[in-house]
């Protein structure tokens, strides 16, 4: 929210300031006020003092309770000053939220940033100090709904700004209104991407929090889960906001329901966008979820990351609906190429792939093509991809007794010409596997990174360890920092003096590089 | 009859007859000898030994034993004395008298062959010279005093004529002669004794003389003795020598013999070896060097597995076998050096933070135990030199005590005068060094005049220093700058006498980056005119003087030193900047050394920053080239800070590349992988610096994207270090092979329908094919490697695009060469080979396209013949039972009394031997008693008869008498 130009901004931030105290002081300069919305028309790339300042004057008086309006039913409009001067200040209020709403659509992204933070604080202060006097708990439904109406676009990507908005959907009263709000917001024949990317990833931030599933456990829990419960519009002396999980699901599903028409494949990003929401947030909460089946069956054939994404929903529909679905071992096995290693969602596809293969009842010779499959991409992948790919291995050979037979040949071993196993076969369990040696393996024993040599060594070792490991997986660039920080005994430096650039012996650069002349 | 017919026969059989007749006559028992014993008891199975026995040849037996033992002794009883003779061969009569005298030599030299005096060779002999033994001869006398018998000669050293002439007389020739010179014979003897009497004087003389010399020489020797015995205790030397000049002559000698007797004998220092010795031992350092490096390439876990191979030392009874190991670690003592630091162990260091200690990674403070060999190698020399000196100015300071004070006075104000010299203007400075160039005793002389010259300098400047410091002390606190310039003091000094040294080796090297630069004639622009190079240099002089004064502008200033130099150039100066604050000089060098290696690499990295033409990359290698073996010396100076500098740069340079990980890092980072692969053996399965820079190109190269002409030429950059690095170790590295493969695959013509597999960063059908020959260029020369242009090339033309290829599969061919054990093989290069076998290669240029077909097919020749044998493990061997000493119980003696205890068992056992013994010993007491008194009684009875024979005798004699008396009686 800083000022980019800081001599410039500082100053009219200043300037603003001393208006909005002004004003606030004495009614004397309720101009200011006029000023201030006035300034909203100027064309700038940055609108964040101006929001400051208006959430700063709005708040204070949403909390002094200056803009209530006193209307006794069955009496006329009363003219006096006073409530001339209440209903003028209405009028700011409402302008300066649209004000606020239309800077969410231009400008620089801090200032956007900004209005939505307005936008939402203003919500939250008529949320705390009702323009109406109310008893119980009140949400201001109808400026969220607006909000929403900004963030939900057609033309303009606002996931920064919907980004920034699952501050705010903590709170649960928000979450539970929010979803409400949505659901009603939702329908729309034949909605733009971005519309759909927008309305996903709003979706998403929503449903962030989680919704506990279980109604039955009312009792106590609850209680405690009151106490801790975050609710955005809470001000004392009132009653609590009545939270409802069930309600949350169901406007949750109506949301889904909505989107479900939508032509969500047709686009990569948004496809992506909707099966990430799908298996990471609504899988749990639908009612239905085999209606997703179709969807996610689609999208397994897709291919690259997609199938990797749907692949996590198939697998949560297989474990836990029932569902059975042919080839899915092939299907997985397929996922299995070199090009997973540039897929974002690498890691979450060895990690399901060692759930699905941890099942005891595989027939041994697809898990062998799997871990042959597997240690041939060990081959090429990085180091940090090579030592997931090698824990996944040997978790298999541990998990499966039988294919000890790769590493450690009980009968004599016998000299071949050649591997048996079948790269190319796309069946896995006639890829020959099982004729085969884990040759790879032995040759990342030799790996430059000692890490990765490890992880083979234990693969070599996996017939008598105990349980496999869950994955554990890095982050990127783990891998340097953790080298720079081991400490080593001694520092061993060369012991011939270079006399020039090139090495005594083993010189390789020069040897392919003509570099000085 | 038939004996005397057949008479031989009968001869023989009587003699096999009587053979087995004295055969049984021996055997045979007389049965009424034969006493049975009666059993009481029949045990089954039990052998008896006393179930018969021969009472009278027992007794025969045993007496003939008394005979022997007890009669003999009876025999000898109450006789005082025996004579034994022991003479050799004096009882035999068949030796004769000589053979007799020589047996008995013989006994005497086996004696004193003795086991004793076995080593004691030729002590009996006492040797002899002129009938004296030698230990009579040997007493070492004073020499000279033996001079003089030497010089006595025949005939009280009277000439040879006139003894042949005064005592013989000589004959009547002679006396005629005598006659005619007119000498009577006492003229003749006066003459003589004047004459002798003058030789002797003339002899005292010269003896004195010698004596004097030999005294002069001698207390030279003893000035002498300081300087060339290291170390020695200046009290005691002080003390020996005040005795000395206060004693008397007499007691000189044994002063003087008993010093050298007790002095400490000069430490024999190594002897100069010859050059062969030395490139001998040389190699044999980097032999074994050599050997390290390769156990470090292999794995911690391999070695230990090595390590287990080898059976424990100790085990323990109660082993298990279950490779249990007791940690007997040796516990050590904690105790503390002079500064107040923990001596503990490395490991316990890493393990435990002992509070107090420094960090091995903290500063150059830590690794002076592992570095201070190198250094003392290094500086070994320079040592020695400043301990020469040290005790010399010790010798002064005791010889001259009184001077001591002075002296340091002296010294003191020197280093002032010189500290504010300094600090003043360069001017001053210069005549400073001037005057110091002299030799140290003159200079010390000479610091008298100095002092009177530069004192009211030195107030003059040291206000003017306090200045300069004050406005210092933002930059730098204040006590380290003191120390700094304290340090420069002495480099300086040394620096100076160092120059005149330096001027030659620099003139030497001024020629070899003569000769070297002419290799780049092409390069005009680089080869600087050599004439000025002297002047260029002793402008930096001052540079290098004043290099560390200010810490924030030494990088400044080593630009300023190096920035528009000829390569050749850059070499001087940085030898001489190196040299002068060699960590000899002064303890704080080392720091100042490891800081200018950071500048080195700052300034590496901007000589490669920016340098887009082709003549700008050359050159930049070209220094590069010169400052590579600087690197190595700085590094080897202290080698924990430039690693951590070097580490601290190549952290920045991956947060840098992090950012944007998708466009290759430029030369300015790349250079600093060559840089590590030159300065830390590569091949350790682990090491601090190289593994890090590993990591970061292989990142390089997984992630960035290879889409023009600079990625891809810094790819091949890449790839080639890592050949580099994993040339000994042959580790898999396989972003460098899956970089080829891309780089194939760019160069190659795949369709859709029968696609290879490439791996990230190279995209299947998505990576635009920049590097595919499009026209015939089957005429163009090729050039067999890669070049600095490549690297500055904007455009893909096609020559490029041939060299690419070219590269690619001559590092294929090295890769697979470097992976020929694999298993895997075929699995990681099957790719490549389908790769180039759709590259168009009647496109490239012919020894190209017959290089790349020779690639492939050697290749494919070596796939084919790779068998596959499936893994198994080492049959592992049965675990042999453990063995266990045999558990021994007491044997059953059969005693009643089983039922006691083991000691009382004993007892009554050893009670029932005594008794038995005891009975045996009374029996044959009174055995004894009975032999005796048998022998007695016979003894008697003899003697008895002899009486009564001697009486009868007396009687039958007496009857005779008797009768004859009777006789003539009766005849009377």
């Amino acid at each position: 929210m800083a000022a980019v130009q800081p001599n410039l901004s500082k100053m009219i931030s200043a300037q603003l300031r001393n208006k909005a105290n002004e004003f606030l002081n004495s009614r004397k300069h309720a101009n200011n006020l006029a000023d201030i919305l006035q300034m909203f028309e100027a064309e700038t790339e940055n609108y964040t003092p101006l929001l400051l300042t208006i959430e700063v004057i709005f708040t204070e008086l949403l909390k002094r309770g200056d803009l209530i309006q006193h209307i006794v039913p069955l009496k006329p409009i009363d003219h006096s000053p006073e409530a001339e001067y209440t209903r003028w200040l209405c009028e700011c209020y409402e302008a300066a939220i649209v004000r606020a709403l239309e800077c969410m659509r231009r400008g620089k992204t801090s200032s956007r940033l900004q209005a939505l933070v307005t936008a939402c604080k203003l919500l939250q202060a008529e949320g705390k100090h009702p323009l109406e006097h109310t008893t119980g708990y009140f949400f201001p439904s109808v400026r969220l709904k607006n909000i929403f109406l900004v963030l939900l676009d057609s033309e303009t990507s606002m996931s920064a700004p919907i980004t920034r908005f699952q501050e705010f959907t903590e709170y649960r009263d928000m979450q539970q209104h929010g979803l409400k709000v949505l659901a009603a917001l939702a329908f729309r024949k034949s909605p733009s991407p971005i519309y759909m990317q927008n309305f996903l990833e709003l979706l998403d931030k929503l449903l962030a929090a989680k919704i506990p599933l279980d109604n039955k456990g009312k009792g106590k829990d609850r209680d405690n889960d009151e106490n801790e419960m975050k609710v955005l519009c809470a001000s004392e002396g009132k009653p609590n906001f009545p939270y409802n999980p069930a309600v949350c699901r169901r406007f949750a599903n109506r949301c889904w329901s909505f989107a479900c028409q939508w032509p969500l494949c047709e686009e990569p990003r948004t496809h992506r966008r909707a099966l990430l929401l799908l298996v990471e947030r609504l899988m749990p909460l639908l009612n239905r979820p085999h209606l997703a089946t179709d969807m996610l069956c689609d999208s397994l054939d897709a291919g690259g990351p997609i199938s990797m994404l749907a692949l996590q929903g198939v697998l949560e529909l297989v474990r836990h609906h029932n569902i059975d679905y042919p080839d899915m071992y092939d299907r997985l096995y397929a996922m299995f190429e070199p090009e997973m290693f540039a897929t974002r969602y690498k890691k979450r596809l060895m990690h399901l792939t060692d759930i699905f293969l941890s099942s005891t009842h595989l027939p041994e010779s697809l898990v062998a093509a799997f871990a042959k499959r597997m240690s041939r991409l060990a081959l090429v992948g990085s180091p940090e991809d090579s030592k997931g790919l090698l824990q996944l291995v040997a978790n298999l050979l541990l998990r499966h007794p039988a294919l000890k037979r790769m590493i450690c040949c009980e009968d004599t071993p016998a000299i071949m010409s050649n591997d048996p196993y079948v790269m190319e076969e796309s069946s896995a369990s006639r890829a020959r596997a099982l004729g085969s040696s884990l040759w790879e393996v032995r040759a990342l024993r030799g790996h430059w990174e000692a890490g990765v040599a490890a992880a083979a060594a234990r693969v070599l070792a996996a017939a008598e360890r105990d349980p496999p490991l869950s994955l554990a997986l890095e982050e990127d660039s783990a891998l340097f920092d953790a080298e720079l920080k081991k400490r080593f005994k001694t520092i061993e430096i060369n012991f011939i003096r270079p006399q020039t650039m090139a090495l005594p012996s083993g010189e390789r650069l020069l040897q392919y590089w003509e570099l000085t002349a | 009859m038939a004996k005397v017919k057949n008479k031989r026969n009968a001869g023989l059989a009587d003699r096999v007859h009587n053979k087995k007749k004295a055969e049984a006559n021996k055997k045979k028992l007389n049965p009424f000898e034969v006493h049975i014993n009666k059993e009481k008891l029949k045990v089954l199975g039990k052998k008896s030994k006393h179930d018969r026995g021969l009472p009278g040849v027992a007794r025969a037996k045993a007496i003939q034993k008394r005979k022997e033992t007890l009669g003999t002794e009876m025999k000898l009883l109450n006789k005082t004395n025996t004579f034994i003779d022991r003479r050799i061969g004096e009882k035999n009569n068949q030796i004769s008298a000589e053979d007799r005298m020589i047996a008995r030599f013989a006994a005497e030299r086996v004696k004193q062959h003795s086991k004793k005096s076995i080593y004691n060779l030729a002590d009996d002999e006492i040797l002899t010279h002129r009938g004296q033994t030698l230990e009579q001869i040997e007493k070492f006398d004073d020499p000279r005093s033996s001079d003089d018998e030497d010089e006595e000669k025949q005939f009280g050293g009277l000439d040879n004529d006139f003894v042949s002439e005064g005592h013989f007389g000589g004959g009547v020739l002679s006396k005629a002669e005598s006659k005619d010179g007119a000498k009577s014979h006492k003229d003749l003897i006066e003459q003589l004794i004047a004459e002798s009497k003058k030789r002797k004087a003339e002899k005292q003389k010269e003896k004195e003389q010698t004596l004097d010399l030999t005294e002069k020489l001698d207390s030279e020797w003893k000035d002498l003795q300081p300087v060339v015995f290291k170390k020695q205790k200046v009290q005691e030397e002080s003390l020996i020598d005040k005795l000395l000049s206060k004693a008397e002559k007499g007691q000189d000698y044994d002063k003087m013999m008993r010093e050298l007797r007790f002095e400490k004998r000069g430490t024999p220092s190594d002897g100069l070896k010859s050059k062969e010795k030395q490139d001998e031992e040389e190699r044999k350092k980097i032999e074994e060097l050599e050997r390290q490096r390769e156990l470090r390439m292999i794995s911690e876990e391999a070695v230990t597995t090595l390590k287990n191979a080898k059976p424990p030392k100790h085990r323990s009874a109660d082993d298990l076998d279950d490779n249990f190991e007791l940690e007997d670690e040796k516990e050590f003592m904690l105790a503390y050096d002079k500064d107040g630091k923990p001596l503990v162990p490395e490991h316990v260091l890493k393990d435990y933070s002992v509070p107090n200690a420094k960090k091995v990674f903290d500063d150059g403070v830590s690794d002076t135990s592992d570095e201070e060999g190198d250094n003392e190698e290094e500086s070994d020399e320079d040592d020695n030199e400043v301990e020469d000196g040290n005790t010399d100015e010790k010798n002064e300071a005791t010889k001259s005590e009184d001077s001591d004070e002075e002296t340091s006075d002296e010294s003191e104000s020197e280093q002032e005068t010189e500290k504010s010299n300094k600090k003043g203007s360069t001017k001053n400075r210069s005549e400073n060094l001037k005057e110091s160039k002299g030799s140290k005793r003159k200079h010390s002389s000479n610091s008298d005049d100095e002092i009177v010259s530069s004192l009211d300098n030195s107030k003059k400047n040291k206000v003017k220093s306090k200045t300069e410091t004050e406005s210092l002390q933002s930059s730098e606190s204040k006590s380290n700058k003191l120390n700094s310039s304290n340090d420069k003091n002495v480099s300086d000094e040394e620096n100076d006498e160092d120059e005149d040294d330096e001027d030659d080796e620099s003139s030497d090297d001024s020629k070899d980056g003569s000769d070297d630069d002419s290799k780049f004639n092409n390069l005009n622009d680089l080869k600087g005119s050599d004439e000025s190079e002297d002047d260029d240099i002793e402008d930096s002089d001052e540079k290098i003087g004043a290099f560390f004064e200010i810490k924030s502008v030494e990088g400044d200033n080593l630009k300023e030193l190096l920035t528009g130099k000829t390569p050749s150039q850059h070499t001087i100066a940085l030898q001489k900047l190196i040299k002068s604050y060699d960590p000899g000089l002064s303890e704080n060098n080392k720091e100042l050394l490891s800081r200018l290696f950071a500048h080195l690499l700052q300034y590496t990295h901007d000589v490669f920053s920016n340098v887009s033409e082709e003549g700008d990359i050359i050159k930049s290698f070209l220094i590069f080239d010169r400052l590579v073996p600087f690197f190595y010396d700085l590094i080897h100076i202290n080698k924990v800070s430039t690693k951590k500098f070097l580490v601290e740069l190549l952290k920045e340079k991956y947060d840098a590349y992090k950012r944007n990980p998708k466009k290759v890092p430029d030369l300015n980072t790349l250079i600093f992988f060559k840089l590590v692969s030159t300065l830390y053996p590569t091949s350790d399965f682990r090491h601090p610096v190289v593994t890090p820079s590993l990591i970061f190109m292989s990142d390089i190269l997984t992630s960035a994207r290879f889409t023009d002409a600079y990625s891809v030429s810094r790819g091949f950059f890449i790839v080639s270090l890592i050949l580099e690095y994993t040339v000994l170790s042959k580790r898999y590295v396989p972003a460098a092979v899956n970089f080829l493969r891309g780089v194939i695959y760019l160069c190659a013509n795949t369709c859709v329908l029968n696609p290879v597999q490439v791996v990230p960063p190279f995209r299947l059908h998505k990576s635009a094919k920049i590097l595919i020959l499009e026209r015939d260029c089957s005429h163009m020369t090729a050039e067999r490697k890669m070049a600095a242009k490549d690297l500055a090339a904007t455009e893909i033309d096609d020559s490029l695009k041939i060299r690419c290829i070219l590269t690619a599969t001559l590092m294929l061919k090295e890769f697979f060469d470097n992976y020929m054990e694999i298993e895997a093989l075929e699995a990681i290069f099957e790719p490549h080979i389908q790769l180039l076998g759709r590259v168009d290669l009647d496109l490239y240029p012919k020894k190209v396209s017959k290089k790349i077909s020779e690639v492939v097919t050697y290749m494919k020749q070596n796939l084919e013949v790779k068998t596959y044998t499936q893994m198994s493990r080492d049959k592992v061997k049965p675990k042999a039972l453990r063995l266990y000493e045999p558990d021994i119980q007491d044997v059953f003696t059969g005693s009643k009394s089983s039922k006691l205890s083991k000691e009382n068992a004993d007892r009554a056992r050893l009670q029932g031997k005594y008794k038995k013994e005891m009975k045996g010993a009374l029996r044959e007491i009174r055995r004894d008693k009975a032999y005796i008194a048998s022998v007695k009684i016979r003894q008697k009875i003899q003697s008895d008869n002899i009486r009564k024979d001697k009486v009868k005798q007396i009687y039958k004699d007496a009857s005779i008498q008797q009768g004859e008396l009777n006789k003539l009686k009766r005849m009377k």
